[in-house]
């Protein structure tokens, strides 16, 4: 035997033995057997074709794949699935002929170790519209080959109305939670959805009526010829109604509101209706209503002061024979007045004490010495009315106190206090202004203005009014205060 | 000089489209064009459609990759997917 022909089976041997160890490997799956005239493929485990034929009958997409992510067969539905024709996918890997979404999938499903079914799910375009696949990978053995077989189940339609019906359960929790009266309608004006909210406005169920029926309104502002169905026609003919105040008459509360109405468009799809909007606008009139109100009384109250500043004004230049004498007592006036508007100012016009009247009108004359104020008990409440005029009276009682009477000297004192008095038909409130350690007084011999406005500043009802006793010890006014301004009496 | 300006010829034999022929006919594809480009030319051999055709290089087992030129005589059997074993198994000293 030659050496080449011992090379020759060397090689040969070594042939031999490769092919016993791929086939020991695993590493081919067809071998040709039989006579050398006549030789066969046989396929280890089993031809391909029963497992194509299998697949191509299912009604999902399914694909065959080798653990490198390699096609080794895709059914028609597949290829349908990826937009390919089946030559171009066979023996190609995943990532080349699907996109990366499908491709990463893949990948997912074929991380070791293969066992059992496992499932993910994956959305991409196509054609430009968004689908969505759930992909469901069994392990499958192909002859020598381990890979998995995968379905692509087609869930587009389920994830599309699974979104739609998520929508559709958020717009009616919004409808439901608002504060507003929302009703929905559709083209006809027949209300389909109306929220809580909407009981304000109709007592009972609406839906089924069209909204003329259920909500009459009224729209004061408009010509009689504007009524409920023409917001709704307006709006379903696309022309939006933007917060419109209405009256609804039929309302079984509140019965003013703010009507808006816009057009229901869903998608791209024409109107399909309208929605009404309805906001309670009751508290704002009530705000309203109030404003005005205070408005007429600020005027009044305005009108009253003129009118009194006019009146102090002509009085005292009757009474003071300079000009500097008219300035000095009509300017105290003035400020007595002020005092008083100060404090109703301070407690927004409501009552005010006895007590906080005299001590603000006696304040300039008493402050920085003590002793000469004394207050008794005066927790009694006064109208504004009331409480002007004693301010008035407090202030010339105090001006003559301090040029004669008792705040002249030092040692001198003046005390206030009320009581009711019950000798008089009817009962009399009485505040008694008392002086004493002053000058002994005697009555004045000219009547002035100052002992005008005690007088009369409280006649303004029957029970009112002021009268003075020049008792020589010390001079004493007693006022009686209309007993309708006390408060609470 | 004609080795160099003709590519030298490689035959795959594979049966049908079972796993690892599909599997060896891409990742040839890959390994010659990656590595070698315009060195080799392939002819892939069904034998499934014609069997009689594993006579002439007496395939046993599928798929195997067969070189003849340069002699020695080579052939790798299995679907090629280790790159480094095939790349060796081509490159004859001195190439």
């Amino acid at each position: 035997m030659s050496l080449d022909e011992i090379a020759e089976l060397r090689r040969r041997l070594s042939e031999a033995e490769d092919t016993i160890r791929a086939i020991h490997q695993g590493d081919v799956d067809a071998l040709v057997v039989g006579e050398l005239s006549n030789p066969q493929v046989f396929d280890i485990g089993g031809g391909a074709d029963a497992y194509h034929a299998f697949m191509e009958v299912m009604n999902v997409g399914a694909v065959a794949v080798d653990q490198t992510g390699r096609i080794l067969y895709a059914n028609a539905n597949m290829n349908a699935v990826l937009g390919v024709t089946q030559n171009s996918v066979q023996g190609t890997l995943f990532s080349d002929v699907a996109q990366a979404p499908v491709a990463e999938a893949i990948q997912r499903l074929l991380v070791p170790p293969l066992v059992g079914p496992v499932s993910t799910e994956v959305e991409f375009d196509r054609n430009g519209e968004r689908v969505h696949y759930v992909l469901a990978a069994t392990p499958l053995r192909l002859s020598t080959t381990l890979g998995v077989a995968v379905t692509f189940t087609d869930v587009t339609e389920q994830v599309r109305a699974q979104a739609a019906e998520q929508n559709e359960r958020a717009a009616r929790a919004v409808i439901a939670s608002a504060n507003e009266a929302v009703l929905v309608c559709d083209r006809n004006g027949v209300i389909t959805h109306a929220n809580t909210a909407s009981h304000a406005v109709f007592d009972g169920d609406p839906l089924g009526l069209t909204f003329a029926q259920a909500v009459p309104l009224v729209f004061p502002n408009a010509t009689g010829l504007m009524q409920s169905e023409d917001i709704v026609q307006m709006a379903v003919q696309g022309t939006p109604v933007q917060g419109v105040e209405a009256h609804a008459p039929n309302a079984p509360k509140a019965k003013d509101y703010l009507v808006s109405a816009a057009p229901l468009q869903i998608g791209n799809d024409a109107i399909s209706g309208c929605v009404v909007t309805m906001v309670d606008l009751s508290q704002r009139k009530a705000a309203e209503k109030q404003q005005l109100l205070m408005m007429r009384e600020l005027d009044h109250r305005v009108k009253n002061t003129l009118a009194l500043v006019q009146s102090i004004a002509s009085r005292t230049l009757h009474h003071e024979d300079t000009l500097e004498g008219f300035q000095k007592a009509f300017t105290g006036r003035i400020q007595a007045l002020a005092a008083t508007h100060n404090l109703l100012a301070e407690n927004s016009w409501t009552n005010l004490t006895i007590e906080d009247v005299v001590l603000s009108e006696l304040a300039p004359y008493t402050s920085g010495v003590s002793g000469r104020l004394v207050v008794h008990d005066l927790g009694h409440s006064l109208s504004p009315r009331a409480a002007i005029a004693l301010g008035l009276v407090l202030h010339e009682l105090a001006t003559n106190a301090t040029k004669y009477g008792a705040l002249s000297v030092p040692g001198g004192k003046v005390s206030v206090r009320e009581y009711v008095e019950t000798a008089a038909q009817p009962d009399r409130f009485v505040i008694e202004w008392q002086e004493s350690g002053g000058p002994v007084v005697t009555p004045p011999t000219r009547k002035g203005f100052g002992q005008t406005v005690i007088a009369r500043s409280l006649q303004y009802a029957p029970a009112g009014g002021a009268e003075v006793d020049f008792a020589p010890e010390g001079l004493v006014c007693r006022i009686s205060v209309p007993i309708e301004d006390m408060a609470g009496q | 000089m004609s080795e160099l300006t003709h590519p030298k010829k490689l035959t795959l034999y594979v049966a049908g489209q079972t796993p690892k022929s599909l599997a060896a006919i891409a990742n040839l594809k890959s390994i010659t064009e990656q590595h070698m480009p315009g060195q080799y030319e392939i002819e892939v051999i069904d034998l499934r459609q014609n069997p009689k055709l594993a006579k002439e290089h007496s395939i046993v087992a599928i798929p195997t990759l067969v070189r003849e030129l340069p002699v020695p005589i080579r052939k790798i059997i299995g679907d090629l997917s280790d790159v480094e074993k095939v790349l060796v198994s081509l490159k004859v000293q001195g190439e």
